[in-house]
């Protein structure tokens, strides 16, 4: 049981970028070309962006499947990357794999419909200006949901693995993250999809946002919660192997205290945004 | 970024594309990869960001030469049509390179179908075509063999 076994080193010859990506697909093929396809479509979106001189919001147009498609595509390559963690038998079952197909198509339409409203100047989330485009917003929500749950299915398989061969508090670590993810997501995103908007108080308008995340600086906003929600797949896990490396392979307390903490802060953070208080307030 | 700007750097690359390819018998390898695939692929990034944030504003359609000739009012998607025209030319004479070194058809009777496609592109094709219908025709055991052997 070595720590080195949580990822399989690429041989060294080829870029580095490609032995990943090759690694990432023999994982899972369909996770990881949804992640190809929506990093390559930023690259002619970034081209609309610098052409687009267009508003929503208060911002470019583009700003939002930008952020979208780099987001997707990086949860798409979690998935990848954790999706041979779990019994063989069950990588290579057909449920599996078309589980796999039906995750990757959402989050990729997700992304095209987001783009679509985009390059037409009109929402994509929140849209309640006539019924097919609220259909078209729930169909979105049920994409969504189908998209997160595939982590927490992955936490649960990753849990039963008995044959995984790593060190005890990076499965504990990698199984909380997976899991966690998908209810810290649900949370905050199924609040504002039921409140209508993620902002609370303040400006509605993405203009005077934070730097990157454009986070409302005079009021609440769910997104914060959001984001650091559905990065516990990333927070908890890489936790785990600082653990490892730190205290130790064996001890797995030191991964369920810092999960604990992770989830009051994502805590703190909701109610944060529904008390209508800004993340960072703007200093005057 | 102006339409102008990108239509003198778009005709710049495919210019270097194919002053790439009249230079292939040099470095084959380099040159394919260039002039038909980096270049191109570039051109349709341009394109498909042009389109991408230009499609709505335009007036017209493809169902009659009147709708077309009104979608090219707009200046972003006129600057797309010409960015298709380049990158697509382009490609189909890296094709024309590629095809005469596997047939092996010589390079001097590939610059004037070259030349052809960067001006009037499906002329080109037409050309190079009809190049190598003579070359295959020439290959098989015609009449005159037959009667020698």
């Amino acid at each position: 049981m070595s720590i080195v076994e949580i990822s399989r080193a690429p041989s060294i010859g080829r870029p580095i970028a490609i032995n990943w990506l090759r690694e990432l697909s023999a994982r899972q093929s369909a996770l990881t070309g949804a992640g190809v396809l929506l990093v390559v479509a930023m690259l002619p979106m970034g081209f609309a962006f610098l052409l687009d001189t267009r508003l929503f919001n208060g911002i470019d147009v583009w700003i939002k499947p930008l952020k979208f498609a780099l987001a997707v595509a990086i949860y798409m390559f979690t998935l990848a990357f954790f999706a041979s963690w779990v019994d063989e038998k069950v990588g290579t079952a057909r449920w599996f794999r078309v589980l796999s197909w039906a995750t990757a198509s959402a989050g990729t339409l997700e992304v095209f419909y987001i783009a679509l409203q985009a390059s037409r100047d009109e929402a994509s989330h929140f849209n309640y200006t006539d019924n097919l485009h609220m259909a078209l917003y729930g169909l979105m929500g049920i994409g969504a949901t189908l998209m997160i749950s595939f982590s927490a299915i992955l936490g649960i398989l990753i849990a039963r693995n008995g044959k995984l061969d790593v060190a005890p508090v990076i499965k504990d670590s990698v199984v909380l993250g997976l899991t966690l993810a998908f209810v810290l997501t649900l949370i905050p995103a199924g609040t504002m999809s039921a409140m209508g908007s993620h902002w609370i108080g303040g400006v509605h308008s993405d203009a005077g946002g934070m730097t990157l995340t454009g986070w409302s600086r005079d009021g609440g906003d769910l997104r914060v919660a959001h984001l650091f929600g559905t990065h516990a797949m990333h927070f908890i896990p890489a936790f785990g192997v600082v653990s490892a490396l730190v205290l130790g392979p064996e001890k797995r307390w030191p991964v369920w205290l810092f999960t604990v903490v992770f989830c009051g802060f994502v805590a703190f953070l909701f109610f944060q945004a529904l008390a209508g208080q800004p993340f960072l307030p703007r200093l005057h | 970024m102006d339409p102008d700007t990108i239509f003198r750097t778009a005709n710049l690359l495919a210019l270097a594309g194919w002053l790439v390819l009249l230079a292939s018998p040099l470095w084959p390898w380099q040159a394919e990869r260039l002039s038909g695939l980096a270049i191109p692929l570039l051109l349709s990034v341009a394109y498909c960001g042009l389109i991408f944030a230009f499609w709505t504003s335009g007036k017209g359609g493809f169902s009659s030469l009147g709708d077309v000739a009104r979608l090219f009012q707009t200046r972003q998607l006129l600057l797309a049509g010409w960015i298709h025209y380049l990158a697509f030319d382009l490609f189909v004479g890296a094709w024309i390179v590629r095809t005469s070194r596997s047939e092996e058809i010589r390079f001097w009777a590939v610059v004037p179908c070259l030349v052809a496609t960067f001006l009037f592109g499906p002329a080109g094709f037409l050309l190079f075509n009809a190049i190598r219908s003579t070359k295959s025709i020439a290959a098989q055991p015609g009449m005159s063999t037959k009667v020698m052997s």
